[in-house]
């Protein structure tokens, strides 16, 4: 299908959907800047529907669905890695055990990034077949 | 003939004499000041004096008869008078002093921050050059309106995320009108999450320190955004590639940016953890090249490799790019650009140790001179062939990494930051590319990616402890002292900075550009993919009076593939 005038259209919908809804958080304390935030939540989610209405029309791209589950995973693991280190801020005064726990925590959202999503988007690779 | 051949010795010996003298008078020291004073007499200014010294002024006559020379123009009747009645008083003249202070500063960071804002050319010249001749259209339209998307977006909403709550800033006459932090109480600390003044720059923040600040950080915000366009060229949905940017310049960038640079907890590392002066970033390796390398990787990740770049057994096929001259003249463009990051990011020229500027220009260059040798002699030695793509990375790659340390660190450490990152670019791409299978045709992610990470450990390493910003960062007072010079908890609040970038950013953009294939879609059709973008996406080729040279053997056959599939 390629670009089209549906595609500029939803853009711009969101373009002003999300102009009205920061809006609504620049004038939040008044009653007007919750009518905005919810005009513009609306607007955003229009947009997003009527993206996804055309979305089918594309036509055949070169992926495979991969696992959802691994991927949620992946990015869980990066996340656990800073909370990892975050809260070795607190778990010990030394400079010596916040690099180390610092590092654990690196070493874990890296397993995440590199080993655990790279398995999940190469697991059905379209290259592969 | 043995008279002539005397006459010519003769001549060689005045001519060599001649030349000895002149260098030794051009090298000669200049002669030392005959009356030095030691020290400044106490000020003693007073109405009086500036009366004396208005009368001495050159008269309107004088100035009318021109001043070819430069001497007369500008004198202490250019200062302006707050009460005519009373004429020039000692504060007129301090308050001349302050704002040329601030004026100098404004100028600064303004014409720094035009120098960042051309570095959307190089990017858009590298990118398009690395790519094929039937995308290149659509990857310069990309370059050319991710400048709209995210300056629109941060105009919105990022600039009060980043820098709402960052007043105080001296250079810039205080910012005071930025003074909404958001924050949260966590182990009896009080830790800054997002600022909250600044949208549409309306309001108090309708101010002229506020616009040269917005300026300044909206171009380095910009150029997070384009590093995500080089990585998914080729074969990136324009609406998909439109959304992406939308959300990273409205609230991706300019959430770590608030925890580094906006008075966020990041910052507060030092003050409220005793780590070092805190997370210390100095013009954005981690803020600006990591967020918009990682960014990269997440979408790279998700929007797949091109076809035809793997073979069934894994191996990769090279995909060359189309312009050769595009590429290194856009790495030159990006390293002139460079002047304007690394040294605009003390935001002002005047007072608080800002004269540091010319230490961190040159920093810059022999950064970007060692990363160039890094990499062009690692791939010659490798491949017995200089790559013209990589020594250009190398190049970026040492710019990247300087960014971070380049306000508090000396020239060797900088050369070796450059040398590292240069070899560090070359292993990096090849491993996202063979180990990973991530296809990143311009090497964005190991260029900004890997070696933002190793920029913001580097400031951790190097760091000696010379610079002095107003005499404290990030409200430590002292100087940025690395573990190599004695501070290892400088170390471990960029580690901090680092898992941070890998965990918390990673997995937002990974999860928002999640959400974006699920409503929109991040890749194009394969018929369009093989088309090339420039048509189906744009209706227009980049170079249509070009006759297109076929693809070469295996990506036709992988293309056939997947047309038949």
């Amino acid at each position: 299908m390629a670009a089209n005038r549906s595609q500029g259209s939803y853009y711009t919908l969101f373009l002003a959907a999300a102009t009205v809804l920061c809006s609504g958080i620049y004038f939040w304390s008044s009653g007007l800047g919750k009518l905005l935030l919810l005009v513009g939540l609306a607007g955003m989610a229009g947009s997003l529907f009527g993206m996804m209405s055309i979305k089918s029309l594309e036509g055949r791209t070169a992926m495979r669905p991969s696992p959802l589950a691994m991927k949620l995973i992946g990015a869980g693991a990066s996340l656990l890695g800073w909370v990892i280190t975050l809260f070795g801020m607190h778990l010990t005064p030394s400079v010596s055990g916040r690099i180390f726990l610092a590092l654990v925590g690196i070493a874990v959202s890296l397993f995440g990034i590199l080993v655990v999503l790279p398995a999940a988007f190469n697991k059905k690779a379209v290259w592969k077949s | 003939m043995k008279s002539m051949s005397r006459m010519s010795f003769i001549i060689l010996l005045l001519t060599i004499g001649l030349a000895i003298g002149i260098t030794a008078y051009a090298q000669a020291p200049a002669a030392p000041p005959t009356a030095t004073p030691t020290a400044a007499p106490p000020p003693s200014a007073s109405t009086a004096e500036l009366a004396a010294g208005v009368a001495k002024a050159p008269a309107t006559s004088d100035l009318a008869k021109g001043d070819p020379g430069g001497s007369i123009t500008g004198n202490i009747n250019d200062v302006p008078v707050s009460d005519s009645k009373t004429g020039l008083t000692l504060g007129d003249t301090a308050n001349q002093v302050g704002q040329n202070k601030i004026a100098i500063n404004f100028v600064w960071t303004l014409i720094t921050g035009f120098l960042v804002m051309f570095m959307q050319a190089g990017f858009a010249m590298v990118e398009s050059g690395l790519t094929r001749v039937k995308n290149a259209n659509h990857t310069y339209m990309m370059n050319f309106f991710v400048y709209t998307v995210g300056l629109f977006s941060y105009w919105l909403i990022g600039f009060a995320i980043q820098q709402g709550g960052s007043a105080g800033n001296g250079n810039l006459g205080g910012l005071q009108s930025l003074s909404v932090e958001h924050t949260t109480t966590l182990f009896g600390k009080t830790w800054g999450l997002f600022g909250g003044t600044g949208f549409f720059l309306s309001g108090h923040t309708y101010d002229v320190g506020v616009m040269v600040l917005f300026l300044f950080e909206m171009v380095f915000m910009d150029t997070a955004l384009t590093i995500v366009t080089g990585a998914c060229a080729e074969r990136w949905k324009f609406l998909a590639f439109c959304m992406a940017s939308t959300v990273m310049g409205a609230l991706t960038y300019p959430l770590y940016a608030n925890w580094a640079w906006g008075g966020g907890w990041l910052a507060q590392l030092g003050a409220n953890n005793q780590l070092g002066h805190g997370y210390c970033d100095f013009a954005g390796s981690g803020v600006v090249h990591s967020v918009g390398g990682i960014t990269a990787l997440a979408v790279c990740m998700i929007v797949g490799p091109r076809i035809g770049k793997y073979n069934r057994d894994g191996s990769s096929n090279p995909i060359i790019g189309h312009d050769v001259s595009a590429v290194l003249i856009g790495c030159f463009i990006l390293a002139f650009g460079w002047f304007g990051f690394n040294p605009g990011s003390t935001l002002g020229a005047s007072a608080a140790g800002n004269l540091r500027i010319g230490a961190i220009a040159v920093d810059t260059m022999l950064a970007g001179c060692t990363g160039t040798f890094g990499a062009l002699l690692y791939m010659w030695i490798k491949n017995g062939k200089v790559d013209y793509s990589m020594s250009g990375n190398g190049l970026l790659a040492g710019l990247v990494a300087i960014t971070a340390p380049s306000g508090f660190v000396n020239t060797v450490g900088a050369c070796i930051i450059g040398l590292v990152a240069g070899v560090l670019v070359c292993l990096s791409c090849s491993f996202f590319e063979n180990a990973l299978k991530v296809d990143d045709p311009v090497g964005a992610i190991s260029v900004h990616g890997t070696n933002g990470l190793w920029g913001v450990l580097s400031v951790g390493l190097f760091a000696d402890g010379t610079s002095n910003y107003g005499g404290a960062w990030n409200g430590v007072s002292g100087s940025v002292t690395g573990l190599f010079y004695g501070d290892a908890s400088q170390l471990a609040a960029q580690l901090v900075g680092i898992s941070t970038l890998i965990g918390f950013v990673f997995t937002f953009s990974f999860l928002v550009n999640l959400a974006i294939e699920f409503f929109v879609g991040h890749r194009v059709s394969i018929e369009t993919e093989v088309a090339g973008l420039d048509l189906p996406e744009m209706g227009q080729l980049g170079y249509p009076e070009f006759v297109f040279k076929p693809e070469p053997d295996v990506l036709l056959h992988a293309e056939k593939q997947y047309a038949v599939a």
